[in-house]
């Protein structure tokens, strides 16, 4: 098993005496994840997702609940579960910025006990697998936040971990650093099986990365499906928005509903999802419609 | 035996000092520049004083205050603050996601960079030392004064760390590296001879560990031979190391139970 949690549930208690009060970041959370799928956790900020990813990295010790990672209990053997799991944090850079990533993959590879000639081996893949062989010479603090991100993902790579964590990776990249980003992701998976779990916000890095996702609000799991029945079901819809160069009507097509409209603009809600199993000959009022919806305060039919 | 991950995070931020030239020569201009100052004042007192003070000659003034500048200016001024950063942002849980302990990691990460700024600090306090003062008063004592250093710049790396855990409560170590500061001027024997302190202060002084990290490398350099000092130091390492792995693992726990 790559990661088993039941009943996980963490309170924070603030305040003093009286003014004493506890907050459930995390309640009653149940799932389990194989080794080698690509999970996305996601939720609005608040959920609980970053609390979760620390309970099951061994940071955080839970108020109630189980979970295993890799079979083991990581707040009782968090150093022993490290040298398995590696860990990103999209916000929290674990180079040493005066350092060039060689020197952090050196003292990173000794940390986790590979041997000269293996972390060599290892640094050469990584280089190779990241396409990011040129920029480990160069001091971290001189990358730019779309290079430092692929140093950031070989540094946690180094040992080869069973399961990674990663927390809002892609956060501050520009779209191409985005979608390349993704790519290795699905990559190291393919190539390594790797267990990936994975919190964002970006819905393209959920589409593109995960097969599974498990979403959390307000401390609950409230949806746990296949990124493709989420699609299919919650994000049936796009908006767009078109910009006119001189006044128009609306535009009237099957599956398209103008919601606002101006001399110079247009917004758009376009439905995405194929009308399966309807005949071509169908008007289009005969199809069925999904509305955009805030998916995450649906919930789960499991 | 020294894990060798110890070693190669020493080594690597040695390296990466001493590759920074602009940063050792900004450290080495600011410590000539307090050695002649203080070196200055204290022969001038020594002067009035019909030559000595405390038992401490004007030459054997201007080696102390060399030695005793050396081991501090050494260190990161700022440690403290660094530290107490790093737990109150949350940041110390990417270090607390590696299989070795945070605390025995970040000594040898600040030994790595504190060594060559101890090593530039002390070649050019010897020149300044005996330029200014005149030659050591018992060269033999120099020996000893060499690992005294070391052992006290680790001594105050560790302590430093035990008195930055504070943040794991208090979120703000600031107003403990104001304290902790003026602790090592005062009864650390930066600034004086704790021999020149009033009796009780003396007594205090040389109950507390603060005296390891200035006054014992200061008194051997001063042509005092006393090895003692060393088993001293050494014994203080092993106490701060047990005290600061004890705040650091109940900043941990509270960590786990309460949050980052």
């Amino acid at each position: 098993m790559g990661i088993e949690v039941r009943g996980l549930t963490k309170v924070f208690e603030g305040g003093r005496r009286r003014a004493r009060r506890s907050v459930e970041a995390v309640r009653d959370i149940s799932f389990t994840v194989e080794p080698g799928e690509r999970v996305a956790y996601i939720g609005p900020n608040g959920a609980g997702k970053s609390t979760s990813i620390k309970i099951l990295t061994g940071i955080l010790h839970p108020t109630r609940g189980e979970a295993r990672v890799l079979g083991v209990v990581p707040w009782e053997e968090r150093r022993r579960l490290a040298g398995r799991i590696g860990t990103l944090f999209g916000q929290r850079s674990q180079l040493w910025l005066e350092l060039t990533p060689r020197q952090s993959f050196r003292m990173l590879a000794a940390i986790y006990g590979l041997d000269r000639a293996r972390e060599r081996t290892r640094v050469g893949e990584l280089a190779e697998l990241l396409d990011a062989g040129d920029l480990f010479d160069t001091p971290v603090r001189s990358l730019s936040l779309g290079q430092r991100m692929r140093c950031e993902l070989a540094a946690c790579m180094v040992h080869e971990p069973e399961v990674l964590f990663l927390d809002e990776p892609t956060i501050g990249l520009d779209l191409l650093a985005k979608q390349r980003f993704r790519e290795l992701l699905v990559r190291l998976n393919a190539e390594r099986r790797t267990t990936i779990f994975l919190t964002s916000h970006d819905v393209a890095d959920i589409e593109h990365v995960a097969r599974r996702v498990i979403v959390i609000n307000h401390g609950s799991v409230i949806y746990d499906d296949e990124v493709q029945a989420m699609r299919r079901s919650l994000l049936a819809t796009k908006v767009v928005e078109v910009g006119l160069g001189h006044p128009a009507e609306p535009i009237a097509m099957c599956g398209v509903a103008v919601v606002e409209h101006s001399a110079t603009a247009m917004k758009l809600v376009v439905d995405t999802a194929p009308p399966r199993s309807v005949p071509s000959s169908t008007p289009c009022s005969k199809v069925r419609r999904r509305s955009t919806s805030r998916w995450w305060t649906r919930r789960s039919s499991r | 035996m020294i894990a060798t991950w110890f070693l190669v995070t020493l080594r690597t931020e040695a390296r990466r000092v001493t590759a920074e030239r602009g940063g050792l020569v900004v450290a080495v201009v600011f410590y000539v520049v307090v050695v002649a100052v203080l070196a200055g004042l204290w022969r001038v007192a020594a002067a009035t004083n019909g030559g000595t003070i405390a038992g401490y000659s004007a030459v054997a003034l201007t080696w102390y205050i060399a030695t005793s500048e050396a081991a501090v200016v050494a260190l990161n001024i700022r440690m403290i603050d660094d530290i107490g950063r790093a737990i109150g942002s949350g940041a110390v849980a990417v270090e607390l996601l590696r299989p070795v302990p945070v605390l025995a990691l970040r000594v040898a990460a600040e030994l790595g960079r504190s060594l060559p700024r101890l090593a530039a600090c002390v070649g050019t306090g010897v020149v300044v030392a005996t330029v200014s003062g005149g030659a050591p008063p018992r060269p033999a004592t120099l020996a000893l004064a060499g690992p005294s250093l070391v052992l006290a710049v680790a001594c105050n790396i560790v302590a430093q760390h035990a008195f930055a855990a504070i943040a794991f409560w208090i979120r703000d170590a600031g107003s403990a590296w104001f304290l902790y500061q003026k602790l090592v001027f005062i009864i650390g024997g930066m600034l004086i001879p704790l021999e020149a302190l009033p009796g009780w202060l003396h007594a205090l002084a040389n109950a507390l560990p603060f005296r390891a990290m200035a006054y014992a490398p200061a008194r051997l350099a001063s042509g005092h031979f006393e090895p003692r000092l060393l088993v001293e130091q050494a014994a203080w390492l092993g106490v701060l190391l047990v005290a600061a792995g004890a705040v650091f693992r109940a900043g941990e726990r509270r960590l786990q139970v309460v949050g980052g």
